[in-house]
């Protein structure tokens, strides 16, 4: 009869597990979140933004997941030297649009709402960023390596992972891993 | 801003002729049906087709679009720009926002419609909740009381290519349209029915004649999301591979997703 509860117990734990990786997952996100807005908010310029928001991004942020899932496919026949100069040159891309979505003077606040878990080792954290009187819907995908990184952005439906790959995948097809190094060289040297 | 309210002149982002509502998360699971087909299951290389997933539209026309897209790039940069930075020298901020407002306020009729064709009858309900707090205590619409509203603050907007995708009709082909931007053929016909919708068109569709009052508030219209929309067309584009490429991704996943939620 006392069984009962302790049946309970080992039915619900996957679900507890999840509430806890969806929570761990949030609590890192928050983190990394009012981080970077303390720097955003004391940003002179859009430039030192990007500079001294390089480094907490690149704690919290896995560009190497992120730049392997926008390359797609063709990642797999890219050297290890291709792969980690489109890595580097594909961190520097995300990290300018990020901080180019900053003007100084203007604060950003952010509201949870409850995360979602599609999967064992992924949580889905959607947010409402209230920016300049507009509200605006962004999830942040999180994945489980050495702690929870964000491995996509989603803002207003358009993730930035699929918009990079319908662009990059292009790329590749035209002339492989060396096309798409030179199309990522091409946006990185043009003026923001 | 939320690109699904942006009016037809320029809307500018959203896939896929087939599949008009495209369920975004993939989980581990269901995405390895595309996947597998891709991604060989070589181990090293995880579910690559899980997230970012390339968004595909039926583009038929896209060499005459690519020529139309360099043509609009050029008519936002030499005539919009101009004309959308004088209304910013000319209106403060807070004035532009409450401008915004009163339009997106009188703009209900396709919401509320919409949510109803839908079938989301909660939701017509809140936009009309809205629309009874922002005309009255938001002094006619100017002031969006209604986002200090827990329940109402994010309803999100319906409009008729939602509805249409809802009903299952699905994107058809791609098109850039000259001056407006991107569209397909659905979000075409649910732009005209928005139009239709919306009471600052009513004047000028109904009565017709040009000399009289009834362009101002289509025309005042024009002008006000000029520079909403330019800002989301520079961050589009200004960090893009491919400009083309990237505002038709992002133009057809909004769209997808505006209609899934």
């Amino acid at each position: 009869m006392n069984r009962r509860p302790f049946i309970a117990m080992i039915l619900a734990a996957p679900l507890v597990t999840r509430g806890a990786a969806a929570e761990e997952a949030q609590a890192a996100l928050r983190s990394t979140i009012d981080e970077v807005l303390t720097i955003a908010n004391r940003a002179s310029s859009r430039s030192a933004l990007a500079n001294s928001v390089r480094s907490v991004l690149e704690r919290r942020v896995s560009f190497e997941t992120m730049t392997r899932r926008a390359v797609g496919v063709g990642w797999k026949q890219f050297s290890s030297a291709q792969q980690s100069k489109a890595s580097s040159l594909f961190t520097t891309l995300v990290i300018r649009t990020y901080s180019n979505k900053f003007t100084p003077g203007d604060t950003a606040s952010v509201d949870y709402k409850a995360a979602t878990n599609p999967a064992s080792g992924r949580v889905d954290v959607p947010t409402t960023v209230v920016y300049r009187g507009s509200r605006y819907a962004v999830t942040y995908r999180m994945e489980q390596m050495s702690g929870w990184k964000i491995a996509d952005v989603v803002i207003e439906g358009v993730s930035l992972v699929a918009n990079y790959r319908s662009q990059l995948d292009a790329s590749f097809k035209q002339g492989g891993a060396e096309a798409v190094i030179r199309s990522l060289e091409q946006s990185v040297a043009r003026p923001s | 801003m939320k690109l699904h309210r942006l009016p037809p002149i320029l809307a500018l982002v959203l896939v896929s002729c087939a599949t008009p509502k495209k369920t975004t998360p993939a989980t581990t699971s269901s995405g390895s049906a595309a996947g597998a087909a891709k991604a060989p299951a070589s181990g090293g290389t995880d579910a690559l087709d899980d997230y970012g997933d390339t968004v595909v539209v039926s583009d038929p026309l896209e060499p005459l679009n690519r020529a139309t897209f360099a043509f609009n790039d050029k008519f936002y940069k030499w005539v919009m720009t101009p004309i959308s930075k004088t209304y910013t020298t000319l209106f403060p901020k807070p004035v532009r926002k409450s401008i915004d407002n009163a339009y997106e306020n009188v703009k209900f009729p396709v919401r509320f419609v919409n949510s109803g064709l839908q079938g989301k009858f909660g939701r017509a309900g809140k936009e009309a909740q809205k629309f009874g707090v922002n005309t009255v205590a938001g002094v006619g619409g100017l002031f969006k009381v209604s986002d200090k509203i827990d329940s109402l603050k994010d309803v999100p907007a319906e409009d008729t290519g939602q509805t249409l995708a809802t009903w299952g009709m699905g994107h058809g082909p791609y098109v850039v349209v000259p001056l407006m931007g991107p569209m397909t053929v659905r979000e075409g016909i649910g732009s005209a029915g928005d139009y239709f919708l919306n009471p600052i068109n009513w004047g000028f569709a109904f009565r017709g004649d040009a000399d009289d009052w009834a362009w101002i508030p289509p025309a005042g219209n024009t002008i006000r999301s000029m520079p909403g929309q330019l800002d989301l067309y520079k961050a589009t584009t200004e960090n893009a591979i491919d400009p083309y490429t990237a505002v038709r991704s992002t133009y057809i996943q909004n769209r997808n997703s505006s209609a899934a939620e």
